[in-house]
């Protein structure tokens, strides 16, 4: 769309207006590049004048060659025209802009604001124009604004640049100012001595260098006096859509396979497209239209199943010593649902990946990718379970886990456990399973059974239920009570994490003991630690990090992974906000109230330097 | 205080005095021809650009009118009272009229005028404590120190710290909504002799300069997991009415300018640095990027890279954090306790 037609190869100019300059004073001169031969440019100036701070006027100074592009005063500005156009203004320095409009046809009116447009920015300097005695070197030869240009790609060669600039020049008629294009040699530039026009000779390809580097060399002579300045002179070559898209080492094939993981959203595998040409990251939305990748399919499974998501990158080829950018596209295949565990097919599914905008017979490419879904059985592994429960134990004491095969692998596969009724009258445990869990946990659900002595084994059937397909899956679970009873501790709080020392630790129980004693922690880390010493039902689950289903069923089981109330002392709270990470010396706590965390031991060294940096 | 010094051959009388737009659109409501001409223009401003809306003779005729009111001229204090709804009110007239794609916008904020000498000034009453003299002192623990004796700025700093370390899941692992909130309070709220001691103190190790850069807990409130192009990200600021406002304000007083001593916009360190901070709780959070000690290098969390046609434009925003002299200069002179003596 916008890369039709003239353009200008850049979108600023400045120049200083002073008070007072008579009119017909040249400003600046502003150029036109073509996109196709035979074209001629027209400018015009719309009929405001912006000021700073969002004020406009209209515009009667400043005038333009509708051919040639010369800004020049058709109107001098006196001090009255100067108030009023600084009024409002801030800044020392007052600044007006005017938009410079181009068009391939003489302009008529109210054209202004469908063309391509270039801004004017004019100081306006409180005081007439200087003695060109008292002017740098520097404010002789160029403005304020670095020489930087940018020129399309693939369109004939033109004038961008006159360096002389037409106010100095007609300011100091007395002075010879003279121009030099540096670092010029082997390039596709030219410099015109007799207008200090800069060209561009021959057509320039983005995807072979987009940055040229020049020095502009001006001289300034007055009399015996010589002066010189340099400054760079850059040029960026813009990007179009010139090149076709193309696979790395020739690979358009891919395997992806369907087991375990079906869940929606998954990424079965991805293919790599380049592209020598760049692609905006900015804004996204248009650069993935232009880069389109969709499934070529008239099976309403396959495209209700699968979709492709599309991403990209800036990468750099080298094509001759030079870098240059181009873009890596990546087609992921992606599940667009869960896929049934039932499900077993394979076949060949092919994206078409077109660059809309390439005007070639070589714009698109095909990709493969060799599906396969396999289907999953839902199964106990062939052995029967057996759990030994210490008669000692006490409620929400974790007996172990019932998980069907390969039931950690499973994503987007929602399996169910559920104990079938056992002999009613020993129904000593219970199975649990957390929102995101893919196994069950078997826990003491009654402890009043353990001390019957006529429960002994007990018998379950354990039932695995896939939530989609209704499939299940049944097994025995038999649980054997062992152990003799022995006298509970007087005074004994019902959670372990209230024990501070690992004597009353491990002389009582509590809620979740699996033997009927607590289990001391004994912490080794410096600071605070992961590892901190206290006291807990079961090494082995608590705590570990995460408030378990089990755990979050009553907070006197395992606090340090379940608090939600406050910590005092040195610690670093769990995620979510839950439990205790880190403590520093000993942890423990009162359920539904405080956790403490601290050291024990008196004699402690005073804070030292890796202390102070934690707060 | 100092009167702040004006600009050599430059007089005063013709700079009108501005009015908050709070202030500004009360009076125009005051008024019926000027209201009903700013409820014309803001339904011309409404998603049209600026030569569409001039063609219109309503529209024309109601700018001529408001060109008269103060609303035209007014501007916002940061941290006042009703900051926002000043801003609505300033980018409602301006947003159509200052053309979105301008690459420097003006500012909506009133100039600062107080310079770093009178922060010097206040910061020697409680600089009596720092073993200023011991060539070993970390300037960034002993700013943390004197905030921690300030019940105000130890409170806000605490909880804005604790925000943004707040882990939310094992997926997020905090809010950045928030921590940019508490952010913005303890910046609004401290004075800034205590803030910019925090951000810009000077330092000669390593474990001073990580104590520096973590001074916003960039864990949260500045990285992220994918860098955005500098582009899109000032677009995503500029739709912010906040946002665009600071950052306006930022190249309003840091814009790099080679026509001074100090390279900053008449020579105010003061006003750079303050806007610089005025940007931390926003998308264009800066910060540090790395614990250098010999070379300081602020940046956004974006890159240019993915720029397209437009690489020469991102870079030339990019620049304004990661390479200006202003900025540098006036991180380095609050570091060492020097700003320019300007002569009357």
């Amino acid at each position: 769309g916008a890369s039709f037609g003239l353009y200008f190869p850049r979108k600023e100019y400045s120049e200083n207006v002073y008070i007072d300059q008579p009119a017909g004073t040249p400003l600046l001169r502003i150029h036109a590049l073509r996109d196709s031969h035979g074209e001629t440019a027209h400018f015009h100036l719309c009929q405001n004048l912006i000021i700073s701070r969002a004020r406009s006027h209209e515009n009667h100074w400043f005038q333009i060659r509708e051919k040639m592009g010369l800004l020049y005063l058709s109107r001098s500005l006196d001090r009255e025209d100067f108030n009023m156009l600084s009024v409002g203004s801030w800044m020392p320095l007052s600044k007006v802009m005017l938009y410079v409009f181009l068009s391939s046809h003489p302009f008529q009116e109210k054209e202004c604001d469908s063309a391509t447009r270039t801004t004017v920015v004019l100081s306006l300097i409180n005081a007439t124009a200087p003695a060109c005695s008292s002017l740098t070197a520097r404010q002789l030869c160029f403005t304020e604004m670095d020489l930087s240009f940018h020129i399309k790609e693939n369109k004939p060669p033109g004038t961008f640049h006159q360096l002389q600039l037409p106010s100095a020049h007609h300011l100091c008629q007395n002075l010879s100012i003279t121009y030099k294009l540096l670092a010029a040699e082997g390039l596709p530039f030219r410099y015109n001595e007799n207008t200090t026009g800069v060209s561009v000779t021959q057509r320039l390809d983005r995807e072979e260098r987009e940055r040229y580097e020049l020095i502009a060399k001006c001289t300034v002579r007055d009399g015996f006096r010589e002066m010189e300045v340099e400054v760079p002179f850059l040029i960026n070559v813009l990007d179009e859509d010139d090149s076709p898209p193309f696979l790395p080492n020739g690979t358009d094939t891919a395997d992806a396979v369907v087991e375990f993981n079906r869940k929606e959203g998954t990424v079965l595998a991805a293919l790599t497209v380049y592209d020598a040409d760049t692609t905006p990251i900015y804004p996204l939305e248009s650069s993935r239209k232009k880069y389109t990748g969709t499934i070529v399919t008239d099976d309403p499974w396959i495209s209700e199943t699968f979709r492709v998501e599309h991403i990209f990158d800036e990468i750099h080829f080298s094509p001759n010593g030079s870098q240059v950018r181009g873009t890596q596209h990546e087609y992921k295949l992606v599940l667009n649902k869960s896929i049934s565990v039932t499900e077993h097919r394979s076949f060949q599914l092919d994206v078409l990946v077109n660059d809309t905008e390439f005007n070639g017979p070589e714009k698109s490419v095909m990709l493969h990718f060799n599906v396969s879904i396999l289907p999953v059985s839902i199964q106990f592994p062939n052995t029967t379970y057996r759990f030994t429960v210490n008669r000692n134990a006490q409620r929400f004491a974790q007996i172990g886990k019932i998980c069907i095969e390969n039931c950690m692998k499973f994503r987007g596969v929602n399996i169910t456990y559920k104990l079938l009724s056992p002999n009613v009258s020993c129904y000593a445990v219970g199975i649990l399973q957390g929102r995101e869990d893919r196994y069950g946990s078997l826990y003491v659900n009654d402890s009043s059974v353990l001390l019957r002595p006529e429960c002994k084994e007990i018998q379950y059937t354990v039932q695995a239920t896939d939530k989609q397909s209704r499939k299940h899956t049944k097994t025995l679970l038999t649980v054997v009570l062992e152990g003799t009873l022995f006298k509970k501790e007087e005074d004994c709080p019902d959670s372990c994490a209230m024990s501070k020392h690992l004597a009353e630790c491990e002389e009582c129980g509590g809620l979740g003991v699996l033997t009927g004693r607590c289990q001391w922690r004994q912490g080794s880390g410096k600071g605070i630690t992961t590892n901190y010493s206290t006291c807990t039902p079961s090494i082995k689950t608590c705590p570990d990090g995460t408030c378990d289903i089990v755990e979050s069923k009553d907070p006197a089981i395992c606090p340090q992974d379940c608090t939600n109330g406050n910590i005092i002392g040195g610690h670093g709270k769990g995620t979510g906000n839950l439990g205790i990470k880190s403590g520093h010396g000993i942890c423990y706590c009162f359920p539904r109230q405080n956790c403490y965390c601290e050291k024990d031991d008196i004699k402690e060294q005073f804070c030292d330097e890796v202390c102070k940096t934690v707060i | 205080l100092a009167t702040p010094p004006s600009p050599p051959g430059q007089d005063l009388q013709g700079w009108r005095v501005p009015v908050d737009c709070v202030r500004a659109s009360e009076l125009c409501a005051a008024e019926g021809s000027c209201s009903s001409r700013y409820r014309t223009l803001r339904q011309c401003l409404a998603g049209r650009d600026r030569n569409t809306m001039l063609a219109n003779k309503e529209c024309q005729a109601a700018l001529e009118v408001l060109q008269e009111s103060p609303l035209y001229d007014c501007r916002c204090k940061r941290g006042m009272k009703k900051e926002l709804q000043c801003l609505q009110i300033y980018w409602s007239i301006h947003l159509g009229l200052a053309e979105g794609e301008e690459f420097y916008e003006a500012s909506p904020y009133e100039p600062i005028t107080s310079r770093l000498s009178d922060i010097f000034r206040l910061a020697s009453i409680f600089s009596g404590m720092d073993p200023a003299t011991n060539s070993k002192s970390n300037h960034c623990l002993d700013a943390a120190k004197a905030c921690n004796l300030n019940d105000n700025c130890k409170r806000l700093r605490s909880g804005y710290i604790s925000t943004c370390n707040k882990e939310i899941s094992a997926t997020e692992h905090c809010s950045r909504r928030k921590c940019h909130k508490a952010l913005r309070q303890f910046f609004d709220r401290v004075p800034s002799e205590y803030t910019y001691r925090l951000l810009f103190c000077s330092c000669k190790d390593q474990a001073c300069a990580e104590r520096r850069r973590q001074t916003i807990v960039p864990s949260c409130s500045y990285e992220d997991k994918e860098k955005p192009n500098c582009l899109d990200l000032r677009n995503v600021c500029r739709a912010d009415h906040l946002c665009r406002s600071r950052l306006a304000d930022f190249h309003a007083n840091c814009q790099a300018s080679f026509q001074s001593l100090t390279n900053c916009p008449g020579d105010n360190y003061q006003a750079c640095l303050g806007s610089y901070t005025g940007l931390i709780g926003f998308d264009m959070t800066p910060n540090y990027v790395d614990a250098s000690t010999t070379s300081i290098t602020i940046s956004p969390w974006c890159s240019c890279k993915g720029s397209g046609n437009l690489e020469e434009e991102c870079e030339k925003f990019l620049r304004d954090f990661t390479e200006n002299p202003c900025l540098r200069n006036a991180i380095q002179a609050f570091g060492n306790g020097t700003d320019v003596n300007l002569s009357p």
